[in-house]
């Protein structure tokens, strides 16, 4: 059973980390693959990977918080490889500050990227997906925004919005035969992590902190996106799968 | 249907049991796991549609066999357990699905009611669940995927021993999850809204009466029963392996909860 067969997926910052992660285990599975990323080469890089796997691939480079650069871009990859069936909100940005020591600047450009950005490619797909009466969503949110960690203010409450969009939009475009659904990715060990923390660090935490002991691979947040993604959660709207070993289970 | 992926054989070598497989989402749940290649045991109270069940899927060349016996009673599930265990080894994967229910007001629900309720429901995924932990321990590796309900999410009218049941699934979940973490076993729990089943069917009185009901339901409809097996089957799988004390809402949009 090949999943999502011929299927056209738009991935946004998909450069790089878990965002090229869901583009190769997507395309793997059959998909096209519009490689979305603020950066020309990584994103050119991941679109080798979607075509060494025998996939379709479409770079489009642009800044997902630019709301009529991302709308144009769409519509270019729309002519290169068809109407998107299911869009991955993945492009976020992070950085750890204690809140007294955020700036407006910094708290803005936050939720532009991780909230904005989600907000804008939505749109950019949606009359599409209307069109056609079918399509995805998956929206990447993180346990911070579930359960809160300390010196991350604004992110935290850019993924808890990233809760509500996916709700919010669940209802909405049920009519349209639209699902709408979320991952929450906990600690996960991407290729920054392992460059913050160095493994010795990342298996300390993991032994003190996490239930099943260890971290996640990009892989582990990829397979969620896919299940999202394809008719296997046909039924499944609204709701959010965390990724987290156990670390955060909050879900009822 | 496409569900995401390509999952032929993905479960090769793995043991399955599935607790009230014989009809409904239960033989559902076994048929895509013996699809994807795991070795599947059809537990049911009802004997002989659970043999037919298991002789349909051998027939589309599953390895699979039936064992029947009530969950809720300590010496069957021994029986079924060790038998499965002879024909093909450990329980890998443990799905615990048998559930009944009874609708009626607080006032009319009996004693015998609300106890024969939880025995299935609750009490018999605990028994099951205690009765294979050991070999999922001793393999480090184990996935255990529960039913519950939308209903033990939100409630509902009339139906109190159902709801108070599927709500302590919840809490068995995360418990385990918890606790058999430390050996590499998944405790997932999967919430179905309303499914066309025989059940449901009975409980709304005819398709007509699940038509309306699904007037109500975001997506405009109830699911077909393998709707809710590739939500187990994902969670059976080693797709899930980082996903561990979740509940997974299969309900078209009807209870939206998730934090």
């Amino acid at each position: 059973m090949a999943g999502l067969d011929g299927r056209v997926v738009l991935v946004t910052g998909a450069g790089a980390g878990m965002g090229r992660s869901h583009a190769q285990i997507l395309a793997a599975r059959g998909a096209d693959i519009v490689v979305q990323d603020i950066g020309e080469p990584s994103a050119r890089e991941t679109a080798e990977m979607v075509l060494s796997a025998g996939r379709r691939a479409h770079v489009a480079v642009c800044d997902v918080s630019d709301g009529e650069a991302l709308t144009a871009a769409i519509e270019e990859a729309v002519v290169a490889l068809g109407p998107i069936d299911v869009l991955v909100n993945n492009a976020g940005i992070h950085a750890l500050t204690p809140f007294d020591e955020i700036e407006e600047a910094e708290f803005d450009r936050i939720f532009a990227v991780n909230v904005a950005g989600s907000f804008n490619a939505a749109k950019a797909v949606l009359p599409g997906m209307k069109a056609r009466c079918r399509g995805a969503i998956v929206n990447v949110a993180s346990t911070s925004g579930q359960i809160g960690t300390p010196n991350d203010t604004h992110y935290c409450a850019s993924k808890g919005a990233i809760l509500g969009l996916t709700k919010a939009w669940a209802k909405e475009l049920a009519p349209w035969s639209i699902r709408v659904n979320a991952v929450s990715p906990g600690p996960i060990a991407t290729e920054m992590t392992v460059r913050n923390r160095g493994w010795e660090g990342i298996r300390e935490r993991a032994e003190k902190e996490i239930p099943l002991r260890r971290y996640g691979m990009p892989e582990d947040v990829s397979h969620a996106v896919a299940f999202l993604a394809g008719d296997g959660a046909s039924f499944v709207t609204g709701q959010v799968i965390t990724l987290a070993g156990g670390l955060a289970i909050v879900g009822i | 249907m496409m569900d995401g992926g390509t999952h032929d054989r993905q479960l090769a070598g793995r043991v399955a049991l599935v607790t009230g497989a014989a009809r409904g989402m239960g033989y559902h749940h076994a048929r895509l796991l013996a699809e994807r290649g795991a070795k599947v045991v059809l537990q049911d109270i009802e004997a002989e549609v659970a043999s037919k069940a298991a002789e349909d899927l051998r027939a589309a060349g599953g390895a699979v066999i039936a064992v029947s016996g009530d969950v809720g009673d300590e010496e069957d599930v021994e029986r079924n357990v060790a038998a499965a265990e002879a024909e093909f080894g450990p329980v890998s994967i443990l799905v615990n699905n048998a559930g009944i229910g009874k609708s009626g007001k607080t006032e009319e629900t009996t004693e015998a009611i609300f106890d024969r309720v939880f025995n299935v429901n609750l009490r018999g995924t605990f028994l099951m669940t205690r009765r294979v932990v050991a070999g999922m321990k001793a393999a480090r590796y184990g996935k255990i995927v529960n039913i519950s309900s939308r209903f033990g999410q939100v409630g509902a009218a009339y139906s109190i021993a159902y709801c108070a049941s599927k709500s302590g699934v919840h809490g068995l979940t995360k418990a385990w999850a918890k606790e058999f973490a430390p050996w590499n076993i998944c405790v997932n729990c999967v919430a179905p809204g309303g499914v066309w089943t025989e059940m449901g069917l009975e409980e709304h009185g005819g398709a007509e009466g699940i038509r309306r009901v699904e007037q109500t339901v975001p997506l405009k409809r109830w699911a077909q029963p393998e709707e809710i097996g590739y939500a187990v089957a994902f969670l059976a799988s080693p797709e899930s392996d980082f996903i561990t004390g979740q509940v997974l809402p299969a309900n078209g949009g009807a209870t939206i909860t998730g934090i």
